[in-house]
């Protein structure tokens, strides 16, 4: 794997505001790679940064082997850029906007096939003021795509779209990746880090918390999982013999264990030795919310 | 400059037209109301050939010509001025405020071409605006056309630079759409009623006249009724326009913000 994104010690402040707080990551070719972290974390305000949209007041950066300081117009022509609240003259129709932009690109993709791509065919003749916030964002993504990228950025993609638009929008990213275009993810939702992304920095007040897989972040926090089930069997002080199990507790029938690692296989294989077969046997895995609130100690502001 | 970016300033030219084309009240405002004014001014004040004579605080009011005559050139000055003053200004600080400007960086527009585009397109405007002013003038009350055409084809187009130039450091000063607006109308109204494409500067009192006469709006009335009334070309006057061109212009550019 080679980095295509290298972050140093990257700062930025907005007169006494730190917004950046020497942030420093790397991101490989070909992953999805998220920054996930509230609202006013400096997501947004580092993304721009790498893409020199907007001047940094230190550390070193490097996309593609550019530097988005000095070298900002030729990265432009390499990365693809969805950004958070930007727009389009309102009676711009949808081709033309495509088209439009296809005339800055050194290598522009085929409008067509981009319009095809991105579900966009049937609105071809439809202006942006009358698009729904889940059309604007494909048409958005299409843009991001006119000059062929090698690394997309995407800025909150799925802020204000109803939940099924979302879950359409987590297929479009799954097939950006597939298509072999690297992906730098910015977002505040959880399940759409957890769900989308390779790695993840977690930043929280213009800091990088924590670098790690959705599952490494949640297994580093050490949060339990719990087993719950429900059983006849008075006595089940046995299970508290497996190593992974850390207590049991019960009301009723209703059976909660809690536990680490391969908590729910070994409790399963007790069980069934023990000739007791739950049906309503699961576990409740711990996900990069409960790992992100363990990190940062508080919850997300909406 | 390369052939890329020329070739994204004709796209993005043409694109600005479809808007401006699909955009009723932009049309009204830019090309209806100088239009109108210029025939209410004309019918108001008549096209006799004894009113070129009137005098007033020693000057001649009509600058020699009869008052339709007078109000058809300034009127063609008024479109530059409400050009650069209003639209231009206006369209781009809504598109900063929306974040157009910003979609548009990212896709790897260069400034001079959303500049360019929106001169092109206030240019284009205006020419469509004169033409239908000259034609109503000279077959709804036989206005005199221009003597010198060259002349006054130069003055406009200095003009055009000034007023684009003024139009972009506004742009570039002013928040939001709404303060071009608000800002654009207060300028564009003052101007208009000091510089002789209202009342004739003769009419007004000496320091309105004075004041006027340091502003750019009566520089270009001047610079272009000068070579359409047969009086040679003004160069202190075109001087003046380049001045403004160039005291705008540059700070506009300097101040330039794409968000």
């Amino acid at each position: 794997m080679t980095a295509v994104i290298d972050v140093a010690a990257l700062h930025k402040t907005y007169g006494d505001t730190v917004a950046v707080d020497d942030v420093s990551f790397t991101v490989e070719a070909g992953e999805i790679f998220g920054i996930l972290g509230p609202n006013g974390a400096g997501k947004t305000t580092t993304v721009e940064c790498v893409q020199g949209l907007r001047d940094a007041d230190g550390g070193a950066m490097r996309v593609l082997g550019l530097d988005p300081a000095t070298q900002a117009a030729e990265l432009r022509q390499h990365i693809g850029s969805q950004l958070q609240d930007s727009a389009l003259p309102g009676r711009m129709r949808v081709a033309e906007a495509v088209e439009l932009f296809a005339a800055f690109a050194r290598h522009p993709a085929d409008t067509d096939e981009l319009l095809a791509r991105w579900r966009l065919d049937e609105l071809r003749n439809h202006a942006f003021d009358s698009l729904s916030g889940g059309q604007r964002q494909r048409l958005f993504i299409a843009l991001a795509f006119v000059n062929a990228p090698e690394v997309v950025f995407l800025d909150e993609l799925t802020q204000g779209l109803d939940p099924q638009a979302r879950r359409a929008t987590w297929d479009l990213i799954h097939e950006i990746r597939d298509g072999g275009t690297t992906v730098v993810l910015v977002t505040h939702f959880m399940d759409e880090a957890e769900q989308l992304c390779d790695r993840l920095a977690v930043v929280d007040r213009g800091r990088v918390i924590a670098i790690d897989t959705p599952q490494g972040l949640i297994d580093g926090v050490g949060l339990s999982s719990v087993v719950r089930f429900t059983a006849t069997e008075r006595d089940l002080s046995w299970l508290e013999r497996i190593d992974a199990v850390e207590s049991i507790s019960r009301r009723g029938e209703a059976v909660e264990i809690r536990g680490t690692g391969p908590v729910l296989a070994l409790v399963a294989s007790e069980l069934v030795a023990h000739g007791i077969v739950p049906l309503d046997l699961r576990v409740e895995r711990p996900t990069v919310e409960d790992a992100f609130l363990q990190l940062t100690g508080r919850t997300v502001r909406e | 400059m390369s052939s890329r970016e020329l070739h994204g300033y004709v796209a993005m030219s043409r694109a600005e037209l479809r808007l401006f084309r699909r955009e009723p009240f932009s049309i009204v405002f830019v090309l209806a109301f100088p239009l109108m004014m210029m025939m209410l001014l004309a019918a108001v004040f008549g096209n006799d050939p004894e009113s070129a004579d009137d005098i007033e605080n020693g000057m001649l009011i009509w600058r020699g010509v009869t008052p339709a005559d007078y109000y058809t050139a300034a009127s063609v000055a008024a479109v530059i001025a409400a050009l650069g003053l209003l639209t231009l200004p206006v369209n781009l600080a809504g598109y900063r405020e929306r974040g157009i400007l910003r979609r548009m960086r990212a896709s790897s527009v260069p400034a001079w071409v959303v500049v360019a585009a929106q001169l092109t397109l206030a240019v284009i405007t205006f020419l469509a605006g004169a033409l239908v002013m000259a034609v109503v003038a000279r077959f709804g009350y036989d206005a005199t056309m221009p003597d010198d055409v060259i002349g006054v084809v130069v003055a406009l187009l200095v003009g055009a630079l000034a007023f684009g130039s003024i139009g972009l450091l506004l742009a570039a000063l002013v928040r939001g759409s709404r303060a071009a607006q608000g800002i654009g109308l207060m300028l564009f109204f003052s101007l208009w009623l000091i510089s002789g494409t209202a009342p004739p500067r003769a009419v007004l009192p000496s320091t309105v006249r004075d004041i006027g006469g340091l502003l750019p709006l009566s520089h270009l009335v001047t610079a272009i009724q000068d070579p359409w009334f047969g009086a040679g070309w003004s160069f202190d006057h075109l001087a003046a326009l380049v001045a403004y061109a160039i005291g705008a212009g540059i700070p506009a550019l300097y101040f330039f913000r794409w968000d």
